[in-house]
């Protein structure tokens, strides 16, 4: 049996204490202890910022590479190996700046990996600049009078892209989170997850208090796509967490003519032969 | 005129079946035994402009595009008065010779003429009793090209009936139309005065992007992401119309940044992957080619150089990106650099870039440029025979493993994911031999000194074990040239100019310009002059061997867009010898 001792990694995290991360880590590693899925088959691949680190710090196959680049990446795991659980991670400057048309590409592409986003709109690891999820006048470093950007909503451009899995988490709820993100990888398709996740440090407007007071998780059905775009649209003193989106739908690995039959790395190099080449001569 | 080659060139506008024209005629004469080069001059344009496709064939061995032209094919006016005008502007390319023939159709009328033999003929009406197709009637003026230098006519039918068989009757129509052209040039027009020895040999006749591709199928290719750019391209084209057959993995990702990233990803996870691009591509691809080197992660990544900057010319020719992939990314790390000298080169250098790459678990970029990509030659059928060397990898569960344990050849044992008990971090940070990050919490001095020099030892070996570099005509060389990439065949076509005049002149190869083979330094050393030749404009290689090997140099350069000519290089090399 997997437990999540298991997933326990022998470095320990250097985030802030009290950094939402934290209950990301823990649910990760329990989600995937009670699917049963074994460690030597999770792969976890991340970019660059605070969040990203946490391949460090969890006992699995870990790739922590560039900053935005998380999910070409994963991609490429998961048809290199598809019997592998690949999971996508970093936070929203990561993956809502320099990754964007990563993310937007890999929804449409409907890829079947699990995306979390630890959602702290700001940056941290920079120690404290406005991110592409940062709320409109907040003050940071780069933002001195107050950031003068609408913030994205990652969600809405999930959905439209295609995603075939779309849900909000919160760290200050880590059995919720935990839930929602077993769910996610069990999804097929891809999966896609934005963690609320208040950085103390950088961010004092959205903290597990202003979060505490706002979120609910409203009943709704997973498969209406207009309920769902509704329902990520919400956003105010009551704000929605929980499954927005989760519809069945054939996945990139199911359409690809090479990989739908056997994955990548089972095949054995292709016999060349010059019957292969008489079109040159 | 030579007698013993021909040079045939096709002239019109994109969209005229200029290339396909070209190709047919170089199909000919492969399937006759004889040796062919080519040479696609064309635009970045779909419809319009002007382009040519020129052919050049022998019963020996062809090593350039060549100097001359013997047989011009015009499909419209301007491409006849540009190929016959005496101050042709081409890049380098001879105008119509005066004993040479200039075919077109009777419908171009009023136009300058020069000192050549125009050949007018009904082509299009010919063309016209089999079809209304207007590209008809270049295969009328195929078959009297043909005709005026003797080539067998049912070779000519079966390349025409091969080019054309998936579309029914069209085939056979084509085949009546250049009978037409065959037998209507015998009837009203001299032969030339040119005999090839034909023979019953079959070669390729392949592009070096094509040859590239098949290189990395022969040497277990199982992923190929790429963004289209020209001229990296003809290597995706070749690849995703072969998918099935090769078991590949084809795909464009959104951009040149996922195709490297997943191309890391794939290699990481145990599978071998490549992505490719031209110069622009590859500029953005310069941040994850620093992770692999990093993170050890093998990758082979096909540059195909045009000339810039920035969007520069898009169809044409340069070698002017080696700074860029010498330098691509921040920090040191070895890398190894493969440029193929020529069509069959790129098969066999792109198969051993992926032991390379496996070997010392590093990035491998094999840089080529336009003219090789998607030049057609004839080329030796291939030697399949290859031995798959994945280098160190374990399957095993390992007591402690470690990613990256220092090892005196600074190669550690790769482990998969999937792969029980050896759970581990790879990570574009530095990290100790777990790979366990030393750069946040607590940096370790003493311990990057370690990791660095762990992975800057990897290409020791390699550059021991690297083959001598290539040479041509180097004994008793006093004068030594240099080239690499794809200009081997022009230079080498100049050293025998050279020679035949009695210059002690002998040529160094190299199609490994990173990390240099130290025996450059003691070919170069000791000659009277050393000129190095390059198709960019600062002589980038030039620069490298000055710094790696201290040597006094001549520098010959071209950088408009086109390859070099032996004629006119030769001269150019004459005048540094007589300085």
């Amino acid at each position: 049996m997997v437990t999540i001792a298991d997933y326990k990694g022998k470095v320990k995290p250097d985030w802030c204490p009290g950094c939402g991360n934290f209950a990301q880590l823990s649910a990760i590693s329990a989600a995937l202890a009670d699917l049963g899925i074994e460690p030597k088959d999770a792969v976890v691949s991340s970019g660059i910022g605070c969040s990203s680190n946490l391949p460090e710090f969890i006992n699995l196959y870990g790739f922590h590479g560039i900053h935005g680049r998380s999910l070409p990446v994963a991609s490429a795991i998961k048809w290199a190996n598809e019997k592998l659980t690949v999971l996508a991670y970093g936070g929203d400057g990561d993956g809502f700046f320099e990754g964007t048309q990563h993310f937007y590409h890999t929804a449409k592409r409907n890829v079947d990996i699990t995306y979390i986003v630890s959602d702290n709109q700001i940056f941290g690891l920079t120690t404290g600049q406005a991110s592409p999820t940062s709320q409109l006048g907040m003050k940071t470093k780069s933002t001195p009078e107050g950031n003068i950007e609408k913030p994205l909503n990652p969600l809405t451009i999930a959905l439209t892209a295609g995603a075939t899995f779309v849900a909000r988490a919160f760290s200050g709820d880590a059995l919720h989170l935990r839930e929602v993100i077993k769910r996610g990888i069990k999804h097929k398709g891809f999966s896609f997850i934005d963690v609320f996740s208040p950085c103390v440090t950088y961010n004092k407007i959205n903290t597990y208090d202003f979060f505490r007071q706002r979120v609910y998780k409203p009943e709704t059905d997973v498969k209406d796509f207009d309920k769902a775009y509704k329902l990520a649209q919400e956003w105010g003193d009551k704000i929605p967490i929980g499954v927005f989106y989760e519809v069945e739908a054939k996945r990139y690995e199911d359409y690809d003519p090479v990989i739908s039959s056997m994955p990548l790395i089972e095949k054995p190099p292709v016999k060349l032969t010059s019957e292969a080449l008489a079109e040159f001569l | 005129m030579k007698t013993e080659e021909v040079v045939i060139r096709v002239g019109g506008a994109a969209g005229d079946g200029v290339q396909s024209a070209g190709l047919i005629i170089a199909k000919t004469f492969s399937r006759s035994g004889l040796h062919v080069n080519t040479y696609n001059y064309y635009q970045s344009i779909i419809r319009g402009g002007q382009s040519w496709y020129q052919v050049r064939a022998s019963d020996s061995k062809v090593r350039s595009q060549g100097d001359g032209l013997d047989i011009l094919i015009a499909l419209n006016k301007d491409s006849l008065e540009r190929h016959t005008n005496p101050m042709i502007n081409e890049g380098g390319a001879s105008p119509l010779g005066k004993d040479g023939v200039a075919i077109f159709d009777q419908s171009i009328k009023d136009f300058k003429k020069e000192d050549c033999q125009y050949v007018q003929m009904p082509l299009g009406d010919l063309a016209s009793k089999y079809s209304k197709n207007a590209l008809m009637k270049n295969t009328v003026a195929i078959g009297a090209a043909m005709a005026s230098i003797g080539v067998n006519f049912e070779i000519l039918a079966g390349v025409i009936r091969d080019q054309f068989g998936s579309k029914g009757s069209v085939a056979e129509e084509n085949v009546k139309a250049a009978k037409e052209g065959y037998d209507n040039y015998l009837a009203n027009f001299k032969k030339l005065p040119i005999s090839l020895k034909t023979k019953d040999k079959k070669y390729y006749l392949i592009s070096g992007g094509e040859s590239l591709a098949l290189g990395a199928v022969n040497a277990g290719l199982k992923m190929y992401v790429g963004y289209p750019m020209t001229p990296a391209s003809s290597a995706l084209h070749y690849l995703a119309n072969h998918q099935k057959d090769f078991d590949i993995f084809v795909k464009i990702p959104e951009d040149e940044i996922s195709a490297i990233n997943m191309a890391i990803g794939a290699n990481y996870a145990g599978v071998r992957a490549m992505t490719g691009s031209s110069g622009g591509g590859f500029s953005l691809m310069v941040e994850a080619l620093g992770m692999a080197g990093m993170m050890e992660v093998p990758l082979v990544v096909y540059e195909s150089q045009r000339a810039g900057p920035s969007t520069g010319l898009p169809t044409k020719t340069e070698q002017g990106d080696l700074n860029l992939v010498l330098g691509a990314s921040q920090g040191d790390f070895g890398r190894i650099i493969l440029a193929p000298r020529n069509v069959e080169d790129a098969f066999y250098l792109t198969r051993e870039a992926f032991n390379l790459a496996e070997k010392y678990q590093t990035p491998v970029i094999v840089m080529s440029d336009l003219f090789v990509a998607e030049h057609y030659e004839t080329v030796e059928q291939f030697d399949l025979n290859f031995k798959i060397e994945r280098g160190k990898i374990t399957d095993k569960a390992v007591q402690g493993y470690k990613r990256y344990q220092y090892t005196d050849d600074g190669v550690s044992e790769r482990s998969f994911p999937g792969t029980p008990g050896n759970m581990h971090n790879e990570d574009s940070d530095e990290h100790n031999e777990f790979g366990d990050v030393v750069s946040d919490a607590i940096t370790d001095p003493g311990l990057r000194v370690e990791s660095m020099k762990k992975r800057m030892k990897k290409l020791n070996n390699y550059i021991k074990e690297m083959p001598p570099t290539p040479t041509y005509r180097f004994d008793g060389a006093e004068i030594a040239l240099v080239q690499w990439g794809g200009t081997q065949g022009v230079v080498e076509e100049v050293v025998d100019i050279l020679r035949e005049k009695g210059h002690k002149v002998g040529l160094v190869e190299i199609n490994r310009p990173y990390p240099l083979n130290p025996d450059i330094g003691k070919l170069l050393s000791g000659k009277k002059k050393i000129v190095v030749i390059e198709n960019n404009y600062s002589g980038q290689m030039n620069k490298l061997l000055r710094s790696e090997f201290l040597v006094k140099t001549d520098l010959i350069t071209k950088f408009d867009g086109e390859s070099f000519y032996p004629g006119a290089l030769a001269e150019e090399v004459e005048a540094i010898l007589k300085r």
